[in-house]
């Protein structure tokens, strides 16, 4: 059976006449995204549903499970409709209170709310949570508000209306024409404009063609495209047939990880049931547009989110990427012209369509417009996804939405782009974020992964974590990517290792440089941008590491050791007993000390420490070579009185 | 071998089959001593496994500059005859006179008239098909073939059904044995270098046996500096073995995956489709510990 547009709309009065029905009941939602599933979203489910059986509330209480409500770093999470009440932290022991305060007593629990850091009050609103605060989900606009799970949901909340307006009411070519005057532009990273490339394809003869969704998020540090694929699949399905509307294409492919099992497997049943109202397939809306989807799946690697790479993928040839012209909109998979987008590129189309793309224009800035989703993580209060209009600044997504650095600590540097990416550090905080300012600062927008850092993160670790990635991740076909990391990762790993030497900065910059220009693939033109942002911003620590055989920050390892401070040391035994290698000496009431010889590094002892003792600290450079520590532990009480002798020493000389 | 049996009047001419570098420089020295060389080999070309290699064990001299000069010379020796595409099929006779008979297989180009020029090969219609020697002969017990070929008898009509099928197999078999490799190879047509090769480039395929519980230690970048390389250390620790390797008892391997797309709960890990966060080295024996009981 295919819905036609008139039956469409009669379905959306419909749902929203049913979501209308429950106007005095309520919806919990839950977060069953996969942060929160891992923290236990689904037995929290469970107990909920359980409570509102007990309790004879079906009528009027529905337990919903949604995809990623974004809020990761409070997981497993729930928001109360239509109050708008955000608890988090919940565990499946607290449903029943929620249940018996909230929904029966009309009580809203303040123990389970959000705490303001500032205030340290509740705050019962979600729209008043800093965090929401100056987010502006339009990709997101249903995340945490409908069920992925249930097409009725999504057609309610306008869902496929813009497939209707593009199939009914425009022609191809006008398609094209909305997208291009939009100003949207690819959001896998590089920023092409979406409207030329598929004029492009349009225009190619040779048919069929084909379109693919990109979801493989290889970056370290993005997950939004999953998150959008587990808390809104409807969007891509709806954005991808009318980009296939657009092109000219009856067959399309979303590439999706094989580290995402959930989001394929919500796809898949949104794929189903948009092909049983007639949303896919043979005769879309009535129309007889024909359209269909299949999920394939990737098998574990980064080089397959390049184009040309994905293609070889899917055609099951070796993965390895192609030179480019012909790009793939002329000479794609299989040979045909193909169109690959970012899965959150596709989802923005409905919105445009429906929306009309002078409003989509009127956010951003003057060449990065719309919205862009970030996953905010690292050293950051509040971890989470989040989608801001372009042209925000850092600050305020740092401070404002992330909340600021945990412990205290001092905002370092924020890294953009993945490993193609680069640090920026704490001067920039107020750049605006878009394609060409990052760009400039020598980072990139990536996918939109942006990964915090404090004052305790090594900047020559980082970049050394970065190339190793890369360098694993290299397919190896051209020389300077395959040997260049290779050198690359040689050099730095001597330099955190303290066997750096003169001219190590030099070569490190010059190498870069070269592998920029003279590999094929973007894996390749790009990674050296980790190492090369470090060096143009922090090449202090490059040089302390080098020349003082000093880590600042106290990571590389074979630069530091572990020092208890024998004023401090109770004589506790709690770090005695946590070391695995048996380096630390003492007994009970003795000072500690770690015999350096034995010492791994492995930090089990700062750990265990009490943070009101901090007897253990990491030293480094200078302070670690002329470091004296004790022979053998003493007894506490000796100690203290040998301290009392030396000082009582020390005021009669004076 | 008693020298009786040798023929009062030996033949001056040898046979060397296999025209790899051992062949040919085989039949250059039996040249060398006067001798008549015929040096067949069953593929189409001489030079063999080594015209493959980039390098060469231990010196790391570049392979191809130690055979080039021995197959020109092979190739322009008045006393050497090479045969190729020529397998042997009997030998019959005593020291000093044999009768070996020779299978060919057609060539369909004229040798003496061929000068190498390439202009058949660019304007063949089918010429990036590699034309594979018929594969070696493998077994393969007939659960696992019935297994196998059930998995291609699915996908094989779809479009690219390759990668498909190995994810299903992988997922089945949970590695893929050799000969499951052969037999894919066989059946979809595909040379098994190609398979194999695709079988390795994949971190979620495995060649070798993996255990029952494959847990992957996200080593992402949020995760990373989280100190996700100490919860590592500590699984190592706690299983007793390093990455990428798996206990003596078949139950755990260990893996770092690159990003898990679970930031907001580094550092994390996985084990098979359960997810892990929040993690504190604490926790490693208790993870351990439960798939433990449920294996």
């Amino acid at each position: 059976m295919s819905l036609t547009l008139a039956e469409l709309h009669q379905k959306k009065e419909e749902t929203i006449e049913q979501v209308r029905l429950r106007g005095n009941g309520k919806d919990l939602m839950v977060c069953c995204g996969t942060g929160c599933v891992a923290g236990g979203a689904f037995k929290l489910k469970d107990a909920l549903d359980k409570e509102v059986a007990e309790k004879g509330l079906g009528d009027q209480v529905r337990v919903v499970a949604t995809g990623c409500n974004g809020f990761c770093g409070q997981g497993p999470l729930a928001v109360v409709m239509p109050d708008e009440t955000f608890y988090g932290w919940l565990k499946p022991e607290n449903a029943s209170t929620l249940i018996e305060e909230h929904i029966v007593k009309g009580t809203p629990v303040r123990k389970f709310m959000f705490v303001s850091p500032e205030t340290k009050e509740p705050i019962p609103l979600l729209s008043d949570i800093p965090f929401f605060h100056k987010q502006m989900p339009v990709v997101l606009r249903n995340k945490g508000l409908i069920d992925p799970e249930k097409i009725d949901d999504y057609i309610a909340r306008d869902g496929y209306q813009g497939l209707g307006l593009a199939l009914t009411s425009m022609t191809p070519e006008q398609v094209i024409d909305q997208i291009t005057r939009s100003g949207l532009r690819g959001r896998g990273g590089a920023g092409f404009p979406t409207g030329i490339k598929w004029k492009v394809c349009r225009g190619e003869k040779k048919t069929p063609k084909y379109l693919i969704g990109n979801c493989d998020e290889g970056d370290p540090g993005a997950y939004m495209d999953r998150s959008l694929l587990e808390s809104d699949p409807h969007s891509l399905v709806e954005g991808m047939t009318i980009a296939a509307y657009a092109i000219g294409v009856a067959q399309g492919f979303v590439y999706v990880r094989t580290e995402y099992p959930l989001a394929r497997q919500r796809l898949q049943k949104a794929i189903d049931s948009a092909r049983a109202l007639g949303l896919l397939g043979q005769n879309i809306l009535s129309t007889g547009f024909a359209f269909d989807l299949e999920i394939r799946e990737g098998s574990g690697a980064f080089v397959c989110g390049e184009e040309t790479s994905l293609i070889h993928s899917i055609e099951g040839e070796s993965p390895e990427p192609t030179q480019r012209p012909p790009f793939p909109a002329q000479v794609g998979l299989w040979g045909c012209p193909t169109i690959i987008n970012n899965v959150e590129t596709l989802a923005n189309v409905p919105q445009i369509i429906n929306r009309g793309a002078e409003w989509y224009a009127g956010i951003g800035t003057a060449s990065s417009k719309g919205t862009k989703i970030f996953s905010l993580v690292g050293k950051i209060n509040n971890t989470g996804l989040i989608e801001v209009p372009m042209g925000i600044t850092l600050r305020d997504v740092i401070y404002e939405i992330g909340g600021g650095i945990p412990d205290k600590k001092e905002f370092k540097a924020v890294q953009t782009g993945g490993p193609s990416g680069g640090c920026i550090p704490k001067a920039f905080i107020d750049l605006p974020i878009d394609y060409e300012s990052l760009k400039e600062v020598g980072s990139m927008m990536g996918s939109g992964g942006m990964i915090v850092m404090d004052e305790d993160t090594c900047m020559v670790d980082v970049s050394k974590f970065f190339i190793q990635f890369t360098n694993d991740e290299s397919c190896g076909k051209c020389s300077a990517c395959r040997e260049g990391s290779e050198a690359l990762l040689e050099v730095l790993t001597r330099i955190s290792e303290g066997e750096g030497r003169e001219g190590d900065v030099e070569f490190l910059e010059e190498l870069g440089l070269a592998i920029k220009d003279a590999s094929m693939c973007g894996l390749g033109q790009t990674l050296p941008n980790p190492v090369l942002s470090t060096l143009k911003y922090f090449k202090d620590e490059y040089v302390a590491h080098i020349t003082d055989k000093n880590c600042p920050a106290k990571v590389c390892k074979p630069l530091i050791k572990y020092y208890i401070d024998p004023d401090k040391c109770p004589g506790c035994t709690l770090c005695l007993k946590a070391c695995p290698g048996g380096a630390v000496k003492g007994s009970n009431k003795h000072v500690h000390v770690i015999d350096q010889d034995v010492c791994t590094k492995c930090g089990e002892c700062l750990e265990v420490c009490p943070p009101k003792v901090g007897a253990i600290v990491k030293l480094s450079g200078k302070e670690a070579r002329e470091l004296q520590s004790l022979a053998a532990p003493v007894a506490v009480k000796e100690w203290k009185a040998r301290r009392a002798e030396e000082k009582r020493a020390g005021v009669q000389k004076q | 071998m008693s020298s009786n049996l040798i023929q009062p009047h030996p033949v001056g001419a040898a046979l060397v089959v296999g025209g790899g570098i051992g062949g040919m420089q085989a039949a250059l020295d039996l040249t060398g001593a006067g001798i008549k060389v015929y040096l067949t080999d069953r593929g189409p070309a001489i030079g063999g496994v080594m015209s493959q290699l980039d390098k060469t064990f231990p010196t790391n001299d570049c392979a191809m500059c130690t055979m080039a000069p021995r197959l020109v010379e092979v190739g322009r020796h008045r006393d050497i005859e090479v045969l190729t595409l020529s397998e042997v099929q009997s030998v019959r006779g005593t020291p000093g006179n044999f009768t070996v008979t020779l299978g060919r297989q057609p060539r369909y180009v004229d040798e003496t008239k061929c000068t190498g020029c390439g202009t058949c090969v660019s304007n063949c219609p089918t010429r990036n098909h590699v034309q594979p020697l018929p594969s070696a002969a493998f077994e393969l017990e007939p659960e696992v073939r019935e297994t196998v070929a059930a998995i291609i008898a699915r996908h094989k009509s779809r479009q690219g059904p390759l990668m498909p099928i190995l994810q299903e197999v992988n997922a089945t078999l949970n590695y893929f044995p050799e000969n499951v490799l052969r037999y894919i190879a066989q059946e979809t047509g595909h040379p098994v270098a190609d398979i194999y090769r695709i079988a390795t480039f994949y971190s979620a395929f495995s060649v070798v046996p993996r255990g029952k519980y494959v847990i992957n230690v996200c080593m992402g970048t949020t995760c990373y500096v989280r100190g996700s390389q100490r919860l590592m250390d500590k699984v190592s620790e706690t299983l007793g073995i390093k990455e990428d390797e798996t206990t003596p008892d078949m139950k755990f391997t260990l893996k770092s995956v690159r990003c898990i797309g679970c930031c907001g709960l580094a550092p994390a890990l996985t084990v098979g489709n359960e997810t892990y966060g929040k993690l504190t080295r604490q926790d490693i024996p208790d993870i351990v510990h439960k798939c433990q009981e449920a294996a």
